[in-house]
């Protein structure tokens, strides 16, 4: 998680750009314009206001601002801003929805639950 | 302590454990089983048998009362069903229908 | 009133009512104000304020209210005609039906959600989908399914199990888009690797990363993730 550390340089896809396909790389990354098919990202993925990420997302942590359909697994967090869209299943140790978002899937975190009701609950 | 209250508007169909005092101001239906005091407000209304170690009632009281210490209805409140207690008190003005039973 | 030595205070301040922490309720809880919950409540509850589950609260029920506002442990589902908010600290099993949702970093979270139209922040949200320039060959599907979706869930703003399905049913839209996608993408396939000159500078970042990476490839490859969407309803148990 630390590694989070600023890099140099983040790479912006902006606004006029649509990627298509498969998108895979090792530090963040900023979307401003367009991403269709998938996501696999060792890094921070923003997705700006007015970004749009349809695509199945693999990232260390990602931030919505914007609009992603598609499901969302994060090794560290997901983050969904207010204004942002997201629907599609989400699942990440930390998942954290921002009041105004709008969210429409299933989120998966580790929920420990006391001794007895997770007994209960199970299966 | 925290204080348990049923509140006016509420109405618990259920059954209420616990050892911790009770303020009735609302409904419960079912069964009422605590350690503690209850107060049933003027408001409140139990349709419950109750098992508890003091009951004070105001308000109305459906069902089978047995309390461990004492029952104390004051004037003003309605209770129908059996009482079971070593200690108790009907104040002047409760109406009360049911058998008592005072032999702890 | 004068001998209440021996009875409970009463409370001060109308309109809430609190379950307390040595206190057991098993049935259901029926209302029209506030309930804090800080012991344990089985069973049901339906209210038209709001539901508080305290920290040291532990809720086994389905919880109906306006707003309910969680920080301590509740299983089942919840909706909620206004907003549902996970405290730090909170822990929720179960799906959730509201118009507002607020996870708060710390809360931990499994189940479904359902957004309903209705809250404040939808009508927020449909202004700015109005104002998103950004038209897609996906949007009018998902648009029409969402005008679609949208009548049922204002005729019943507290979500009942069968609108909740309903409901449910609008997620998988993003499935339904994306085959005529895939097929239209099998010629314009690009693979885009993102990588900083900059990274190489540090080994070390670089190695540890390349390692993420590949672990992370292996473990997911991009296509093979598509059955994943199919586990949800494993996951829903």
């Amino acid at each position: 998680m630390a590694s989070t550390a600023p890099r140099p340089a983040t790479c912006v896809l902006g606004q006029q750009i649509t990627v298509r396909g498969t998108l895979t790389g090792e530090e963040d990354l900023v979307v401003e314009g367009r991403v269709e098919g998938s996501v696999s990202l060792a890094g921070h993925l923003i997705v700006a206001e007015g970004g749009v990420v349809e695509a199945d997302i693999d990232v260390q942590s990602i931030e919505v601002h914007g609009e992603v359909r598609g499901d969302i697994v994060a090794s560290a967090s997901i983050t969904i801003d207010q204004g942002a869209h997201v629907s599609g299943n989400v699942r990440a140790p930390r998942v954290i929805i921002h009041d105004g978002a709008q969210f429409q899937g299933a989120v998966e975190m580790e929920v420990e639950l006391p001794e007895g009701l997770a007994r209960g609950l199970s299966r | 302590m925290a204080n348990t209250v049923i509140g006016s508007t509420i109405v618990i169909d259920g059954e209420i454990t616990g050892d911790e005092d009770l303020v009735v101001q609302g409904t419960v239906k079912g069964r009422v089983s605590l350690r503690e005091n209850i107060l049933v407000e003027e408001s409140g209304v139990l349709e419950a048998n109750v098992e508890t170690s003091t009951i004070t009632i105001n308000g109305t009281v459906t069902g089978d009362i047995q309390a461990s210490e004492r029952a104390e209805l004051k004037s003003n409140c309605r209770v129908v069903g059996d009482i079971r207690a070593p200690r108790i008190l009907i104040a002047d003005g409760a109406s009360f229908k049911g058998n008592v039973d005072m032999d702890g | 009133m004068a001998a209440r030595q021996h009875a409970p205070s009463a409370p001060t301040g109308d309109g809430i009512t609190i379950i307390g922490e040595g206190i057991h309720v098993n049935g259901r809880i029926t209302g029209e104000e506030d309930l804090r919950v800080e012991g344990r409540v089985e069973g049901a509850i339906s209210l038209t304020e709001t539901v508080h589950v305290a920290r040291s609260g532990v809720v086994v029920a389905t919880i109906e209210a306006r707003d309910v506002v969680v920080d301590g442990v509740v299983v089942g589902n919840v909706s909620a005609t206004n907003s549902v908010s996970l405290e730090p600290g909170a822990k929720l099993v179960g799906d959730i039906s509201a118009p507002r949702l607020i996870i708060a970093d710390g809360a931990a979270f499994r189940g479904n959600v359902a957004m309903t139209e209705g809250g404040e922040s939808a009508a927020r949200n449909r202004a700015a989908g109005g104002r998103s320039k950004s038209a897609t060959r996906a949007r009018p599907a998902s648009g029409a399914s969402r005008a679609a979706s949208t009548p049922s869930a204002r005729a019943t703003p507290r979500a009942t199990a069968a609108s909740r399905k309903a409901e449910r049913s609008v997620t998988p839209r993003v499935a339904a888009i994306r085959p005529p996608k895939g097929a239209q993408n099998v010629d314009e396939e690009v693979t885009v690797v993102v990588r900083h000159a900059a990274l190489s500078e540090s080994e070390q970042s670089e190695a540890s990363s390349d390692k993420a990476a590949k672990k992370k490839a292996k473990k997911a490859p991009p296509r093979g993730r598509v059955p994943k969407r199919g586990k949800r309803s494993v996951n829903r148990r």
